[in-house]
């Protein structure tokens, strides 16, 4: 990691959360934040965050964009760091990055004080739980299950057996990916599943309690 | 025991046509035929089989291909039925089969009934079927969205089989997380309570 020299006052820091080099978009929002009035500053980071949400936007940053006295190059600099900031801050967890952190890093950036309070209640607020829950949905992800349903029939009778009664079950998965799927499983092919689930469910038991894994970072 | 077999027509010529064959030769096409029983699709011999049949066992392409669908169709209806060894035998003998011809069903029937009766059993209907369950155990440490983790995230690996594609087996990845993995066995332990509530 590059350091970059600062002339802290009081206690020395390495680098700021963002790393090394603040990303552009950064600097260049800090810079834009200077005469931007507060309650216009609220609208904007609403729009943002419920944009990192996962929630569509574009009503609400139409209305900024026809309302304000922004001109829009200065709005999409705004929005841009807003959201690279955020994005930023909410991935690294809570008990890495502490908010005396965070906004000690944000004062270096010369963003103005209430500005970072804001921002501050957004990363380490109550919303924070959600905000965490759809980036765990969003991370690249092989599909998940959504829907999970079965059917245990007896066939009584077949084409090729008078008396068959054989136990079958049916299952339906649908994914998150849309797709949907339908089979049969034989009965000891279930079984198989069942013991493979419950073992797997005991190895994540075994590794959560590896103290490898207690260690704080 | 009701007939399992009713005389007809070409019953009477099948008959005719078995009681020809050598009985050591017949012997062994009943268990060659007794094998792929089980198996909807197959033929039982290719066609160079069949014409090797044909001059083995002295019977023109109609007649052979009588005898052995006669031969099938009296052993899918012996599973069907679940007919005992000693029923099978009064009844061949009832449609004028020769008596050491059937014998040689009796016996061929007794040595294999339960396996094949039980393969049949286990064939199902479903156009897909679940054949193989693999599984990856992982341990997140990051994402693109997320950094330091320590995340265990599961894998299942679901090899499912299409009925008519003896080959092609489509692997179904599913991703869980710990508490998406407990949810997943809790709706599986209801499904045991079902089974073991039919025993």
């Amino acid at each position: 990691m590059s350091s970059h020299a600062k002339v802290a006052v009081g206690a020395s820091k390495d680098s700021s959360f963002l790393g090394g080099r603040i990303p552009s978009e950064i600097e260049i929002m800090a810079k834009q934040l200077k005469d931007l009035d507060q309650e216009m500053f609220r609208k904007i980071l609403k729009a943002v965050v419920s944009a990192i949400e996962g929630k569509d936007c574009r009503e609400a940053m139409k209305a900024i964009a026809e309302n304000a006295a922004l001109p829009e190059e200065r709005l999409s600099y705004v929005v841009a760091g807003m959201y690279r900031l955020l994005k930023e801050a909410l991935r690294i967890p809570t008990s890495s990055l502490k908010q005396e952190v965070f906004k000690e890093d944000l004062r270096e950036l010369r963003i103005p004080e209430e500005f970072i309070t804001d921002f501050a209640s957004v990363v380490f607020g109550n919303r924070r739980t959600a905000l965490e829950a759809v980036a765990t949905q969003q991370g690249p992800r092989l599909p998940s299950l959504k829907d999970f349903r079965w059917r245990v029939d007896v066939a009584i009778s077949t084409s090729s057996l008078a008396r068959a009664l054989q136990p079958s079950i049916l299952m339906q998965m649908k994914l998150s990916d849309g797709k949907a799927h339908r089979f049969e499983v034989p009965v000891s092919k279930f079984q198989e599943l069942r013991y493979n689930v419950a073992l797997i469910l005991k190895e994540m038991n075994d590794l959560e309690k590896r103290s490898v894994l207690k260690i704080q970072d | 025991m009701a007939a399992i077999i009713t005389e007809t027509q070409s019953i009477k010529e099948a008959v005719t046509s078995i009681n020809t064959i050598e009985l050591n030769k017949f012997s062994r096409l009943l268990s060659r035929i007794l094998q792929k029983l089980h198996l909807k699709e197959e033929r039982t011999f290719s066609e160079e089989e069949e014409q090797k049949l044909q001059s083995a066992l002295s019977l023109d392409k109609q007649n052979l291909s009588l005898v052995l669908d006669t031969t099938a169709f009296i052993l899918e209806q012996a599973v069907y039925h679940n007919v005992k060894p000693a029923s099978l035998k009064q009844q061949l003998e009832k449609i004028h089969l020769s008596p050491e011809k059937a014998e040689a069903f009796c016996q061929a029937w007794t040595a294999v009934c339960p396996d094949v009766v039980e393969k049949v059993r286990q064939r199902i209907f479903a156009p897909k079927k679940l054949e193989h369950v693999g599984w990856q155990l992982n341990l997140q440490m990051g994402t693109s969205t997320q950094a330091k983790l320590k995340d265990p995230h599961a894998v299942l690996e679901l090899g499912v089989r299409n009925e008519d594609s003896e080959s092609v087996v489509e692997k179904v990845f599913v991703e869980f997380s710990h508490q998406e993995l407990l949810h997943f066995y809790n709706q599986l332990e209801t499904v045991q309570a079902q089974l073991d509530s039919l025993t």
